[in-house]
């Protein structure tokens, strides 16, 4: 595995730039120093303008994006195809040269009328060719996706900048071909000879515009259908990814830990319950969501706890609302806990969780199917259900109860009122 | 049509009871699963209650084997492939001329929200996942087929999110579709902490019919309650 001369990609990063970002893409994709394209660009540019035209050329032809961006350098298989869209893009706040650009245009387009108008300077071609390129260029720099998204997160979403870009463009190409014809005719442009051009050049324009509609609208429901069924298949892919990662090497466990029967258990509990997280849930981010903090304690509990029998118990978790856990939450869930700790390690299976949240209160039951046990038989020093249960939950504020009998099992109800509630409150 | 027998409706059946005696009052079946290993393992997970008399693997084959067989219950996944990609849904709506003499119990391994309701507003009597052991299973098929609804703790949950549980919102007459009444709101809540029909009923002292008049007017409720936000809240609702 030869990998010495991976070239970064041919691409124009969104920061170092001057103008268009081409001097600093090829210094990055040959190893050169930024310093030397630039005078190299200079120089050239100095025989008939090469490299100006070539600048030009590829500000236009290569994307903008960052060359050492680790998803173009990788083989395609080893990334996470479905990439996450950066929050905010590094990068200068105003598009400056862009409005450099367009700043010196509007100069140009003024210095033209005025020698148009006035003296009669033998640069009036050069001008005049100036306008049209620099139009063109502004008007096709928006093809550019990438930098059309830039520059709209600029300024925060829709923003007119394109739209004016565009406009410009178009407004400086035309008075540019205007200047053309007044040049090639050597004759004054009376001003109903323009109007009529300009209604002409208007109507030729719409003529071929309606010709070509149905071809551009046919490309661009084509584009979106392509799009559409990228999408499906970098999801796919991410799914296909997934199930590699956890569910393939969960099952190539299970066939070398056949003997286990524990140990298959366990670990195919574990993995239904990360599949389903992954197919079903939100996946909400951390501490926003008391159901799935509740699901992480019975993760918890069902990976490290066995029943009497030295089985692994499972827990049928119902959840009803949610609610962003607060501090009665979080002694909520350090009851539960422990209630389900009790349930799966001396009760008996089924272990059901139910939480209820409403607005006024959160509440919890916990129930195992055992012999069940006498809350007075236990001798005080023994912590758990008396302390860690019933104790935590009054300092807060809660209520708990224990109901146990042989024949129904133990059941552990547990409600704590919600902070707003609780407000008036001053017992600690 | 088929005589429940009490003890059979009980919550615990024996699986391995007298099967040439219960023969011709067993329950008859046909298993609708794109999975032959879950339709072998259902088969053998049922218990003598019940008789498998069909099995099918799409919407067509399963169209096709209803209204040949004519079975008591239907034992449905969620998700199944063929058709006009309706999956059980489908299935049901497009046996919806069998109705008196067949069926729907949904079994899926899914949580997610709008595939139970989907399901169960398409017609299914309940949901079940595949989870369950087989002597609940067998329960739930011989009161599928006596004409009561089966909910599973999880199937409760969802009624209970879909319909709130604020104390204020409550129905006051039986004929109210969008809203629970407090008894039925009580039903859920413990069939949602795990209890089962008998278990209940004694928790509320009824009767374990009544627990069952009551689970089946929350189905009904489930079917053809206009709220709109529940289909709306199903599909928002990815998380169970």
């Amino acid at each position: 595995m030869t990998q010495a001369t991976v070239r970064p990609v041919l691409l124009r990063p969104p920061r170092g730039r001057w103008l268009g970002g081409v001097a600093v893409a090829v210094a990055a994709h040959l190893g050169w120093p930024v310093g030397w394209v630039r005078v190299g660009f200079v120089v050239l540019t100095l025989f008939g303008g090469t490299g100006a035209f070539v600048y030009l050329f590829w500000w236009v032809t290569v994307p903008t994006g960052d060359p050492h961006d680790p998803a173009h350098t990788q083989p395609a298989a080893a990334t996470r195809l479905v990439r996450r869209q950066p929050l905010l893009v590094p990068g200068r706040r105003l598009p400056v040269t862009d409005i450099g650009v367009g700043v010196i245009l509007v100069v140009g387009a003024g210095l033209a009328v005025a020698y148009r108008a006035g003296a009669r300077v033998q640069v009036g071609w050069l001008l005049a060719a100036l306008l049209v390129v620099g139009g063109l260029a502004l008007a096709w720099s928006q093809l550019d996706a990438g930098q059309r998204r830039r520059m709209s997160q600029v300024a925060g979403g829709r923003t007119p900048v394109p739209v004016l870009a565009v406009a410009g463009g178009v407004l400086l190409a035309g008075a540019g071909g205007l200047l053309f014809v007044g040049q090639v005719t050597g004759r004054e442009l009376a001003p109903a000879v323009v109007v009529q051009s300009v209604v002409v050049a208007l109507a030729i324009l719409a003529g071929v515009g309606l010709a070509l509609a149905p071809w551009w609208l046919r490309l661009v429901r084509e584009l979106g259908d392509e799009r559409v069924a990228r999408e499906r298949e970098a999801q796919r892919a991410d799914i296909a990814a997934h199930l590699h990662d956890s569910v393939l090497q969960t099952l190539a466990l299970i066939r070398t830990r056949s003997g286990d029967p524990v140990e298959v258990a366990r670990m195919a509990r574990a993995q239904e319950r990360e599949l389903r997280e992954w197919l079903y849930a939100d996946r909400p981010a951390p501490g926003e969501s008391l159901a799935a903090a509740v699901r992480a304690v019975v993760a918890e509990v069902e990976d490290c706890r066995v029943g009497p029998d030295g089985q692994p118990v499972a827990v049928d978790v119902v959840v009803v609302g949610d609610a962003v856990p607060d501090g009665a939450a979080d002694a909520l869930l350090a009851a539960t806990r422990e209630a389900l700790v009790n349930a799966v390690t001396h009760g008996r299976a089924p272990v059901s969780l139910y939480l209820e949240v409403r607005a006024e209160a959160l509440e919890v039951f916990v129930r195992d199917r055992g012999d069940g046990f006498d809350l007075d038989q236990v001798a005080p020093d023994r912590f758990g259900v008396r302390e860690s249960i019933l104790g935590r939950v009054r300092r807060r504020g809660g209520t708990a109860s224990v109901t146990s009998s042989s024949r129904r099992g133990t059941e552990v109800h547990v409600v704590m009122p919600t902070t707003r509630e609780r407000t008036g409150d001053s017992s600690a | 049509m088929t005589a429940v027998p009490e003890t059979v409706s009980d919550k615990m059946p024996d699986p391995v009871g007298p099967d040439d005696a219960a023969c011709d009052e067993a329950v008859s079946v046909v298993l609708v699963d794109d999975h032959a290993l879950v339709r072998a393992g259902v088969r053998t997970s049922l218990g003598a209650a019940v008789r498998v008399v069909g099995e099918a693997a799409d919407v067509e084959q399963a169209v096709a084997v209803v209204h040949e067989q004519r079975p008591a219950v239907v034992l449905l996944d969620v998700h199944l492939p063929g058709g006009a990609g309706g999956g059980g849904a489908e299935v049901i709506t497009r046996c919806a001329d069998r109705r008196d003499v067949t069926r729907f119990l949904a079994l899926s391994v899914s949580d997610a929200a709008e595939d139970v309701v989907a399901v169960i507003r398409a017609g299914a009597r309940g949901y079940v996942t595949k989870a369950i052991d087989g002597a609940a299973l067998t329960a739930a098929v011989v009161r599928v087929a006596g004409g009561d609804a089966v909910f599973s703790p999880r199937l409760a949950g969802f009624v209970l999110d879909a319909f709130g549980t604020a104390g204020a919102d409550v129905a006051t007459t039986d004929d109210e579709l969008d809203r629970l009444t407090a008894r039925e709101r009580e039903v859920m809540r413990l069939i949602a902490r795990g209890y089962t029909y008998r278990e209940a009923a004694s928790e509320l002292f009824i009767s374990v019919k009544t627990v069952e008049t009551h689970v089946s007017a929350v189905l009904r409720k489930l079917q053809l309650s206009n709220r709109n936000e529940l289909t709306r809240w199903a599909a928002d609702r990815r998380l169970l």
